[in-house]
């Protein structure tokens, strides 16, 4: 039997022309689906001799160290995010060090497909798609949300803040949608104003 | 829209990134006495539900954030959250107290079990 071999989602997808924010997929990233007791001190010192990080331990938060990202799911739950290539060799140094102690590791890096969205108008567009108050302080740079984003669930992360770069995180079978949706609600004509005083147009 | 706060990891957001989950602290008859479970028993499991003017105890979900189950106290009038709580938790005590009809009854015992001690520590 032959290896499987990664093909993007996005591949066939023409890039994008008169949007106000930068779109493309980030392919070549390698993803872990990490589960374990926060609580318990056996099971993060095993993982931070492996991944080199502590694992983010407050809600909604990341950790990085190298190329190795840490991303908090859930209190129990983190995605652990690396270059694809190392995959095998971060799978098995993880299942060798929790052995033993509950917990476990997946490799889940075909799961989602990542849409990088750019630009100064990156958090107006994804407003248009959520319930959040992405422009309030609290979603800084290192922020990661999970939401019910147009529609389907999602993942955010904030990777740097001003300019804006967001990772958004899908379920593979719902990149095209999500691509389009971009296509449709990223579109330079329909960028979005936020309420307030305007400015008055010159006749 | 409701607005919903997670007591869990903290989340706050409108109930589409939430899932409810029914009425709270339902017990399955069969999970104590398998051996003898009454038709009326398993019939109010089943089907039976309250249906309360006012506190309501039920269990949501934090389903887009941290996906953990949790319970809530939402007034059925003013569709207010009036708090959260662990989802292996009673409610804290004041919650309780202020439960009405139906829901009073069922923690009346449970209340007289609580110790004043643990007054509020559960919110």
């Amino acid at each position: 039997m032959s290896e499987a071999q990664f093909e993007s989602a996005l591949q066939s997808r023409e890039g994008p022309a008169d949007l106000s924010v930068e779109i493309r997929e980030i392919t070549g990233r390698g993803m872990i689906d990490l589960r374990g007791l926060a609580g318990e001190r056996k099971f993060m010192a095993a993982v931070k001799e492996v991944l080199g990080l502590d694992l983010p331990k407050a809600p909604r938060t990341s950790a990085a160290w190298g190329d190795i990202q840490a991303l908090w799911l859930s209190t129990d739950q983190w995605l652990i995010l690396f270059p694809r290539a190392k995959t095998g060799e971060l799978l098995s140094a993880l299942r060798k060090a929790l052995a033993g102690i509950h917990s476990f590791a997946v490799d889940v890096s075909d799961m989602r497909s990542i849409i990088r969205v750019e630009g100064d108008d990156a958090r107006m567009v994804l407003l248009k798609g959520s319930t959040l108050d992405l422009l309030s302080p609290e979603y800084a740079a290192g922020t990661v949300r999970r939401l019910r984003f147009a529609e389907i669930a999602a993942l955010l992360h904030i990777v740097s803040a001003g300019p804006d770069v967001i990772d958004v995180y899908v379920f593979r079978s719902y990149a095209d949608y999500a691509w389009d949706w971009f296509l449709a609600n990223g579109r330079a004509v329909a960028a979005l104003r936020p309420f307030g005083r305007q400015a008055t147009p010159t006749v | 829209m409701l607005i919903v706060h997670c007591p869990v990891c903290g989340a706050e957001g409108d109930e589409t990134d939430f899932h409810y989950g029914g009425e709270a602290h339902i017990r399955r008859p069969a999970t104590e006495d398998p051996a003898s479970v009454s038709d009326a028993a398993q019939r109010d499991y089943l089907f039976m539900r309250r249906n309360p003017k006012g506190l309501h105890f039920e269990r949501w979900r934090c389903d887009r954030g941290c996906g953990k189950w949790f319970h809530a106290v939402r007034d059925t009038l003013t569709m207010d959250f009036k708090g959260t709580y662990g989802i292996t938790e009673l409610p804290p005590r004041a919650l309780m107290e202020a439960a009405t009809g139906e829901w009073a009854s069922f923690f009346k015992d449970k209340l007289a079990a609580v110790q004043p001690a643990r007054k509020g520590k559960s919110s």
